[in-house]
């Protein structure tokens, strides 16, 4: 990578940017608002469509490499009885320019790339990551949701972005290049950014006001898989999976057939260790038989298994669980309680 | 291997009722390279989908000696196994696999090895019995204790049968309680309990696979004969999905059960959480 990784970018650099990128062909996926208010990545055909109203997009970044559900194999059953078995084409192999996500879900990006390739190389996850480059918007306003610092993060976090742009109140901008696909990108679009000034300083990093350590938490749940303590932390849990699905590191899923009586599909969608279903065996035995088992083991898996099998915390502090879950389980809370005993 | 989820297509080629509720299938691969290039170790496991209903685990129950093809052994428990259980000769499903580790065939030499098995759980075992009965000499004694809980539902009845007459394996045969008619001719009595009365050397090997509930005793009873918990392989069975240790749910701590196991010793075993 070259010395200079600084770029300046005037106001009015994204649609300049992604009007280029679209009339060269390349998907351009970026943050749209929905009637709702909520704001999504979704891909679009003109700059106009882009919102830069948000605190951080209502659904994971993860959705655009591991879908919320996808084709594995196509299958139908002939004239003769037999089964004719297609499998389902690899994904598209077109440049993808993601812009507008933020530092947490571009840090989740390293958790789903140890799990997508630690042992099985996944083909499909892997396509979608090589094919995307990501043009991360640093924070500006993080909300009392946000914890994104205690577990190794940071409001202007570069871990997982190619391009990091600081946004200034005047709409120009500030372009940190942390990758070669990130510099291609730089390159390709030309005069859009400029090399800036080496005394072109970054915006100083807004606070964030939650703090635990998770090194502390790890030492007790090594030592409390037994306690009490889970039933009372997961008594409000009614095992819905918002968290599980919003969450940008989980990459729980099952794999179903669907079909009519001479035609099928078998799919790879999103499940949830919230759910009693997923580990009940067929016998009726399950391993996991109530939401004080489930709710400790998706706290387990984020702050004791994860870092002992890949040597990171599996939790991003994006604060998606908090904002979406309906009866105000709140994982700051428990992990504080969890500090204190 | 697989990178992309996707099934081969094997053809059952025959079908066997083992007891009123388990069916072995003798499945051969429809890609003749793929067939020919197949290779696995006994313990490892696949995943056999009947398009339509899905995909379900199971251990690979033929020895890797039995070229051309693979059998597994299905008991019916629920919507998927009831399917395969619906399964004709000249079917077509879906194969993925060979997943998981295997027994550790090598250091198991030299030994006396003590096989007990509990009703369908004798499937996984025998792939292992068969290998080491295929390299006996380089074993010392071999106990074979296999218990079910009434006379129909014993499994492999024929081999169990033609191990039993062998002069180089010792063969203990049980039912529950019970579970015994007119014409048995074993033990009754539970498996643990079984064990301690054949009373193997402990410096013995001890490979077991039966119902959750049997392992457990059974290491009890290894235990009290002293046997070191290194010394007693089991293999574990968790509901999976994906078998290559993405889809997170056959996990015990920081162990998958796909991809770590299921081949596990006690002194492993007895290191995760209570949670299987």
């Amino acid at each position: 990578m070259s010395e200079q990784n600084l770029f300046e970018a005037p106001a009015g650099w994204l649609k300049s940017a992604v009007d280029a990128l679209l009339s060269d062909g390349v998907e351009v996926v970026a943050p749209v608002g929905a009637e709702d208010g909520t704001v999504d990545l979704a891909p679009v055909s003109s700059s106009g469509a882009i919102t830069l109203e948000y605190l951080n997009v209502n659904q994971p970044l993860k959705r655009l490499f591991f879908p919320q559900t996808e084709v594995l194999i196509e299958f139908e059953r002939q004239d003769d009885g037999d089964i004719d078995v297609k499998s389902q084409s690899a994904p598209p192999e077109e440049e993808m320019v993601v812009f507008g996500c933020r530092p947490c879900d571009t840090a989740a990006l390293d958790v789903l790339d140890k799990v997508f390739a630690w042992d099985y190389d996944d083909l499909r996850y892997r396509e979608r990551r090589e094919r995307a480059t990501i043009v991360a918007f640093a924070c500006t306003g993080p909300d009392p949701q946000c914890f994104c610092v205690p577990v190794g993060g940071s409001p202007h976090g570069s871990q997982g972005s190619d391009v990091l742009v600081f946004t200034r109140d005047d709409g120009s901008a500030l372009l940190e290049v942390n990758t070669p696909k990130g510099e291609k990108l730089m390159e390709r679009l030309g005069a859009v950014a400029r090399p800036a000034q080496p005394d072109s300083g970054l915006p100083d990093v807004p606070d964030i006001h939650t703090g635990f350590d998770p090194e502390k938490i790890k030492l007790w749940l090594d030592d409390n898989f037994e306690n009490e303590f889970w039933a009372g932390a997961s008594l409000m849990c009614v095992g819905c999976g918002s968290c599980t699905y919003l969450c940008p590191t989980c990459h729980c899923f099952d794999i179903v057939d669907e079909g009519i009586w001479n035609r099928g599909e078998r799919r790879r969608n999103w499940d949830s260790c919230s759910f009693g279903q997923f580990t009940a065996h067929a016998s009726g035995h399950n391993p996991r038989p109530d939401q004080a088992a489930r709710y400790r083991q998706r706290v387990m898996h984020k702050f004791k298994y994860f870092p002992e099998r890949f040597g990171l915390v599996a939790c991003v502090g994006c604060g998606r669980c908090l904002r979406a879950c309906g009866v105000g389980q709140n994982l700051v809370s428990v992990l504080h309680d969890i500090e204190k005993t | 291997m697989d990178e992309d989820l996707v099934p081969q297509t094997v053809r059952v080629e025959a079908i066997r009722q083992e007891t009123p509720d388990v069916r072995s299938l003798r499945l051969v691969f429809e890609d003749p390279e793929f067939g020919r290039e197949f290779s696995f170790q006994p313990g490892q496991f696949c995943l056999i989908s009947v398009y339509g209903v899905g995909e379900a685990v199971f251990c690979i129950s033929s020895p890797p000696a039995w070229k051309d093809f693979i059998e597994v052994s299905v008991k019916e428990a629920g919507k998927v196994t009831a399917a395969i259980h619906d399964l004709d000769v000249g079917d077509r499903v879906g194969f993925r696999g060979p997943y998981g580790n295997s027994f550790p065939y090598e250091t198991m030499q030299g030994r006396t090895i003590v096989f007990v098995g509990g009703g369908i759980g004798l499937a996984p075992l025998r792939p292992l019995i068969w290998q080491t009965l295929s390299d006996r000499a380089k074993f010392k004694d071999i106990h074979i204790i296999y218990g079910a809980r009434t006379v129909k539902d014993i499994v492999y009845k024929e081999e169990l049968a033609e191990w039993q007459k062998r002069d180089d394996v010792k063969l203990v045969k049980t039912v529950d309680p019970g579970g015994e008619d007119e014409t048995w001719d074993g033990e009754v009595g539970l498996v643990p309990s079984v064990l301690e009365e054949v009373n193997p050397p402990a410096d013995s090997l001890l490979v077991t696979c039966g119902p959750p509930v049997m392992i457990k005793f059974t290491y009890v009873s290894a235990n009290k004969l002293g046997f070191k918990p290194s010394d007693v392989i089991t293999t574990l069975e968790m509901k999976m999905k994906c078998g290559v240790g993405l889809c997170g749910r056959c996990n015990i701590g920081s162990r998958y059960v796909c991809t770590d196991g299921p081949v596990f010793n006690f002194e492993e075993i007895l290191s995760l959480p209570d949670e299987f």
